[in-house]
């Protein structure tokens, strides 16, 4: 290798500076320029910089985001996050390991060109399984569809086209007299290809000369039928045309709208003299895409929601100020600077009955109260962005898509507690929110609706981002803290709290990105119409991620109290695939399944811990009668267990003991006394642990112990009821076969004999369990057992 | 000011003093590990938690602070089965053993390590006092033992076994030719007596410790002289009787006294011992049952019926031991059963409960692989096996010495003062609990003065924070998150570059043997 440009380390540290809270943003630079991090890079770094070699040591090592040895030139993400995982994530990252012939004790091919590694969340939930190379995300793989997806991604980074879809801007405010035309432009539908519409959609409008913007919006939510486009006319019902294909653009847009030029836009009438595609109006593909808000299945997705964080969802452009300005953005934070004082708004939000959207639901009320009362020159306000659940991605689409609300939320906030600086710590996985928030906040320094003299009240904020470098255990908020300030996200134990004592020891609002979402809302519109919603002690709205085996999988914004039928079989659709709804998994690592048969459970803060859950920050795994339950909370224990900070012994420790019983359990190794000593150690976790990851990693189990124990009892028996467990399961081949040779054709192992016409076996002892032959066999004749 | 209770009594402190200072205030002890007054309490090892009226959860001591009107329980069973439960997870991820294999694998339990060390050192009066607090006839095993403890050797694995026995041997041997043999120290006496049925190996030892613990003990034997099988059954080429009367002289000139040529059941019975002695121990050698109903003691499978980890027979006060208790089994067992019996024994006379020795607390790391014989084999010299050239297969004086050189230090450097060890015997906490596929055993040792066992580490942290206040030019600094937290120095640096001026405090600091003087 050749000799380090150390230039580059000297320049990026007089960019970002030398202080020692610096030292992410320094990491993030040099990773970003080296593809990991040199180690003369980080000598230098100590030598121009506060940053101590011990301190980089640690810091470098705690997040996921930094390597320490060369990468390859593409790294594939792996997505391993609860929706991915129970789609076979797991296959997905093995058939590219097999398919790279990356060997066991690395994590590169031999050509250095693809690196694989597996990623926490993605949040692209309803893509699962998904993988993320470059910038550029793939959803539903099959451990089959690997190498298209290998060979599509180079084709594209030649094709210069991989850097993804950066959106131009839009520099409409209102609808256009001529009508709009809206594409969703969050990372779910960029994911399924809403760039290259959006790409299509221009050409054919430079083409035909047609003046009509096109106008990105922030997430719809209907994840299930991206890419979106909405083609709105004045005057007329809009038109919502869903899985679009880029080949798609130009006929949707001449169906619409007239070329200069000519007298009325093209109708059914004569479109068969001017294209072939619209020959018949009813022809494929523009109508097989065409659905009607007043549809079926889109009203039911829809109509039992509540629009309040996301509030305007899919109708306005996430960075656009007027346009926020037009539809009421920032009434609220002049409402407070000009007819409420500090207690006011405070007394506004406890009357709301507003309670923290990051998990605990502490009232939001209460923490502001603590910090407004502390007395002290300097105080922070920090949103907490780091929405590192597996299965929620509610945060990642508010901040895509609503950043100018957020903003108002905290600016509102902060002048409350009186803060005058604040951070907002987002994941580095969402580097869509990072832009957009970070365009939001410059937009609103230079409109006066941040930086000094807000709408020259005196008031000042200063707002900062701060991105995460993957940890998912920086969500809690004093490791969070830790984190901003140059340090390993360790959590410490509470008391002092943040607002006593938080960034750099000074009393501190940290919020979620929800929480600070709904604040605007409720001060415009009325702390009684928010508390009108919900139940008793939960009131308004909760985003929830709707994911796994949902058909209609997305974000939704729903009345608290709703019941967890409602969501997956009215919202969601219930399940596809004829299979029967066995349990959801509610709140991600901290939180728990809940079984089919207490589906009427209410969802609130109160009921769902009462069933052995918690609201999280509002992932909701749908599982299916396929899924085994063991398997489950293995997977959340294997993540707590490798997200814990290491600290304290009964996380750091303990966690690894539970999560040995249930790899044991899964391998069929287990013993009889499993079960009690899960529930031993689970317990004394709960209650000793240090900080609220520890104190609720064992929730996942628990509460699959105590709804699913059977599958406990039989996995014992080494008997994997659902037919998950690699090591309890055999693939056969039945008389159905037809000897059509598919499966020995896409067998990665050559498990399979090529034999046509006869019927084929499995050769049980190479077989890697993958699942390849099943999925492709059109007799469907190979039985898992 | 906060006034609270801890177990129900009442306690004053200052503001901000913690509940760890409130408790030491009221002299209740809590156990710490990863605390140390004057660094920030890091709340890692979660040993001190303790119970506060209306919090939902456990909390650390140490960092908790005492707020007025707090209720505070340290004794109860939750707070203990915490602890327990806390000491045993770090246990199950601690690579290392406190006692030596060796030292384990020797049915005496003698500190095989201590005594190489000391040989190795030239310490030979301490070493003589080592081997004797567990053999009492260490010249005599020093040439018929057939050495379990060199098949527990770890040394074996690599080339081969140090030659304990002989090294032993040599103590032992050197010891009585100095022409002032090493003489324990005797407690007051206690105005007791024991009687001791059978000079044997296991009667020599049993009269050999209780007679230093301050008790009068008279041995018994059928035959003319002392010794037993010893005397009588071992062929006398391979233990050459004036050193076997050497080392049974030795037990006399301590106070034991002896009366050969009696038997018990001719003129003196059993029932006379127990009426004129406080205790009795029967070590007569085999017995057939018969034998053993007519002392009216209750037959077991091999002879007389005892408790396996007391001794005791049916009859109080009555204790058995040696091949009369078991048939065919080692001398080194007979004389390990003699001292065992007299801890017992001196526990019955002191009017406590007999429960026996106690055993050691322990951890063991278990087999090892390949890669890690290379990491042990760095802590002794490259040496072979040195053989004895002395008439009768002793070792010369520089010959034990290179061969005690050659012993790995398997044993903890710091078994007597590890607090993960202290606070583990004291809870109760097993090592085994949890089964599980331990970490490699790595040890670095580029210090000159200090030693490094990443598999000991509890993660505290103090070492780290000692180095950082010092402001050490690289110190150390926790690698990795989660499970594989490790404390490592940064950019792969020896430890002597990180701790340039620390070492001795972090040392001192670390609560187990993970940072260590090489010693």
């Amino acid at each position: 290798m050749s000799e380090l440009d150390l230039t580059f380390v000297e320049r990026a540290v007089e960019r970002i500076g030398t202080e020692k809270e610096k030292v992410l943003e320094i990491l993030q630079a040099l990773q970003g320029e080296f593809g990991y991090l040199p180690k003369e890079g980080l000598e230098r770094v100590c030598e121009l910089t506060e940053i101590t070699p011990a301190a980089i040591a640690g810091v470098s090592t705690f997040y996921n985001q930094f390597r320490h040895r060369p990468a390859g030139r593409h790294i594939v993400n792996v997505c391993v996050g609860t929706a991915c995982h129970v789609k076979g994530a797991g296959q997905i990252y093995d058939a590219f390991r097999r398919y790279l012939k990356i060997p066991d004790d690395d994590d590169t091919d031999a050509e250095r060109l693809f690196t694989i590694d597996k990623i926490a969340c993605l949040g692209c939930c309803t893509l699962a399984p998904a993988v993320q190379i470059g910038q550029v995300t793939y959803g539903h793989l099959t451990p089959d569809s690997v190498s298209t997806v290998l060979s599509d991604y180079l084709r594209q980074e030649k094709a210069g086209a991989a850097e993804g879809a950066k959106a131009a801007k839009s520099q409409v405010a209102e609808m256009a007299p001529g009508g709009e035309i809206r594409i969703g432009l969050g990372s779910c539908c960029v994911a399924r290809g809403s760039g290259k519409l959006r790409k299509a959609l221009d050409e054919t409008l430079q083409r035909t000369g047609i003046n009509v913007p096109v106008k990105r919006v922030g997430c719809v939510g209907m994840c299930y039928q991206t890419p979106l486009l909405e083609i709105v006319l004045p005057g007329e019902r809009s038109f919502l045309y869903a899985r679009v294909g880029p080949e798609d653009a130009r006929a949707i847009v001449l169906r619409h709208f007239k070329m200069p030029g000519m007298k009325r836009r093209i109708s059914s009438a004569v479109s068969g003299a001017l294209d072939s595609i619209l020959t018949d109006q009813t022809s494929e593909p523009v109508t097989r895409h065409s659905i009607n808000v007043r549809e079926g299945h889109v009203a039911d997705f829809l109509g039992k929601q509540v629009h309040i964080a996301t509030e305007h969802c899919g109708v306005i452009d996430p960075v656009d100020l007027d346009e926020y300005l037009i539809r009421d953005g920032f009434k609220a934070l002049r409402t407070c600077i000009d007819d409420m004082d500090a207690e006011q708004v405070i007394a506004e939000i406890e009357k709301s009955g507003l309670r923290g959207r990051g998990g605990a639901g502490f009232p939001t009320h209460l923490k502001w109260s603590a910090v407004r009362r502390e007395k002290s020159e300097k105080k922070y306000i920090v949103c907490n962005g780091d929405e590192g659940d597996p299965g929620a991605f509610m945060d990642r689409m508010l901040m895509e898509s609503y950043p100018y609300r957020l903003l108002e939320g905290m600016a509102i906030a902060a002048r409350a507690v009186g803060a005058d600086e604040g951070y907002l710590y987002i994941r580095a996985e969402y580097p869509l929110a990072i832009e957009r928030v970070s365009e939001a906040i410059d937009r609103c320094k230079q409109h006066g609706f941040l930086g000094d003299d807000i709408m020259k009240s005196g008031f000042s904020l200063g707002l900062k981002i701060k991105p995460g470098a993957g940890a998912f255990v920086c969500g809690e908020e004093s490791a969070l803290m830790a984190s901003i300030e140059g340090r390993r996200g360790m959590p410490r134990l509470r008391p002092p709290f943040p607002a006593q004592s938080g960034l750099w020891e000074k009393p501190t609002l940290i919020n979620n990105v929800e929480t600070y979402a709904a604040v605007p809302w409720i001060i415009r519109t009325g702390s009684v119409e928010f508390a009108n919603l919900g139940t008793g002690a939960s009131k308004g709205t909760k985003v929830f991620a709707l994911a796994g085996k949902v058909a209609r999988g997305g974000l939704i914004e729903v009345p608290m109290g709703i019941s967890i039928r409602e969501i997956v079989e009215d919202i969601g659709g219930g399940i596809g695939g004829g299979l029967r709804f066995k349990a959801v998994q509610v709140g991600g690592p901290s939180g728990g399944c809940v079984p089919a048969s207490l589906a009427h459970t209410p969802v609130d803060y109160e009921t769902l811990k009462d069933v052995g859950a918690m609201m999280g920050s509002g992932g909701l795994v749908v599982l299916d009668e396929t899924d085994c339950m063991v398997d489950i909370a293995r997977y959340f224990l294997e993540f707590t267990q490798n997200q814990s900070c290491g600290r304290c012994t009964f996380c750091r420790i303990g966690t690894r003991r539970m999560l040995d019983i249930l790899e044991r359990l899964c391998a069929g190794e287990g013993k009889k006394t499993d079960i009690d000593e899960l529930e031993h150690l689970a317990e004394i976790i709960k209650a000793s642990s240090l900080c609220g990851l520890g104190k609720t990693a064992p929730n996942p189990v628990l509460s699959t112990i105590k709804y699913f124990r059977s599958e406990y009892e039989a996995h014992i028996e080494k008997r994997c009821p659902t037919a998950k467990c690699k090591a309890l399961i055999s693939y056969t081949v039945t008389d159905d076969c037809i000897g059509c040779t598919l499966c020995a054709q896409h067998c990665p192992v050559d498990a399979i004999e090529y034999k046509p016409y006869e019927e084929h076996e499995i050769d049980d002892e190479k077989c890697i369990r993958c699942g390849t032959c099943k999925t492709i066999c059109p007799a469907d004749a190979v039985k898992v057992e | 000011m906060a006034k609270l209770t801890i177990d129900n009594r009442e306690v004053d402190v200052a503001g901000g003093a913690t509940i760890l200072d409130a408790a030491s205030k009221l002299g209740i002890d809590i156990p710490t590990l990863c605390f140390l007054k004057g660094c920030k309490p890091s709340t890692s090892c979660m040993v001190c938690v303790v119970q506060v009226e209306g919090f939902a959860s456990l909390v650390p001591a140490c960092a908790t602070v005492a707020g007025d009107g707090m209720k505070v329980r340290s004794d109860c069973e939750q707070v203990h089965e915490a602890r327990r439960a806390a000491l045993e997870l770090l246990l199950s991820d601690h690579v290392g053993d406190c006692l030596g294999p060796c030292h384990t694998i020797c049915p005496a339990q003698m500190n095989i390590p201590l005594m190489i060390r000391q040989i190795a050192a030239g310490e030979l009066s301490d070493a003589i006092a080592t081997v004797k607090n567990d053999i009492a006839l260490p010249a005599v095993l020093g040439r018929i033992c057939p050495k379990p403890c060199e098949r527990g050797c770890r040394r074996a694995a690599i080339d081969d076994a140090v030659s304990i026995c002989l090294l032993k041997r040599y103590v032992a041997d050197v010891d009585l030719e100095s022409g002032k043999p090493y003489s324990p120290v005797r407690r007051p006496k206690r105005g007791k007596s024991a009687a001791i049925v059978g000079a044997g190996p296991a009667g020599l030892a049993a009269g050999y410790y209780l007679q230093q613990a301050g008790y009068d003990c008279t041995v018994f034997d059928q035959r003319e002289k002392p010794g037993g099988m010893l005397q009588y059954g071992v062929p006398e080429d391979e233990l050459p009787r004036d050193v076997l009367d050497k080392e049974i002289a030795l037990v006399e000139k301590l106070g034991v006294r002896f009366r050969c040529g009696t038997r018990i059941g001719d003129k003196i019975s059993l029932e006379d011992l127990r009426k004129d002695f406080d205790a009795v121990f029967i070590a007569v050698g085999t017995l057939e049952p018969e034998g053993v109903k007519s002392m009216g003691l209750k037959p077991g499978r091999n002879g007389i019926a005892v408790d396996g980890k007391t001794y005791q027979t049916n009859l109080p006060g009555v204790f058995a031991g040696g091949d009369a208790v078991h048939k065919r089994k080692l001398t080194v067992r007979a004389v390990a059963d003699g001292k065992e019996a007299a801890a017992s024994i001196d526990q019955y006379l002191s009017g406590q409960a007999v429960t026996g020795p106690a055993k050691p607390f322990n951890t063991r790391i278990g087999k090892i692989n390949d890669e890690e014989k290379g990491a042990f084999a760095a802590c002794g010299s490259a040496e072979s096996r040195v053989p004895p050239v002395q008439a009768g297969g002793g070792f010369a004086d520089g010959q034990a010495r290179l061969e005690a050189g050659r012993c790995l230090h398997c044993d903890c450097r710091k078994a007597d003062n590890c607090r993960l060890r202290e606070h583990s015997d004291q809870y109760g906490a097993r090592p085994g609990r949890y089964k599980v596929d331990r970490r490699s055993f790595v040890q670095q040792l580029q210090h000159p003065e200090v030693i490094y066992e990443s598999g000991k580490c509890i993660d505290c942290g103090l070492c780290i924070q000692i180095t950082a206040d010092a402001g050490e030019k690289l110190g150390l600094a926790f690698v990795g998150r989660g499970f594989d937290v490790r404390v490592a120095v940064p950019f792969d640096c020896s430890m002597a570059q990180a701790l340039e001026h620390t070492a001795a405090k972090c040392v001192v600091a670390c609560p187990t043997g993970a940072l260590a003087f090489t010693g």
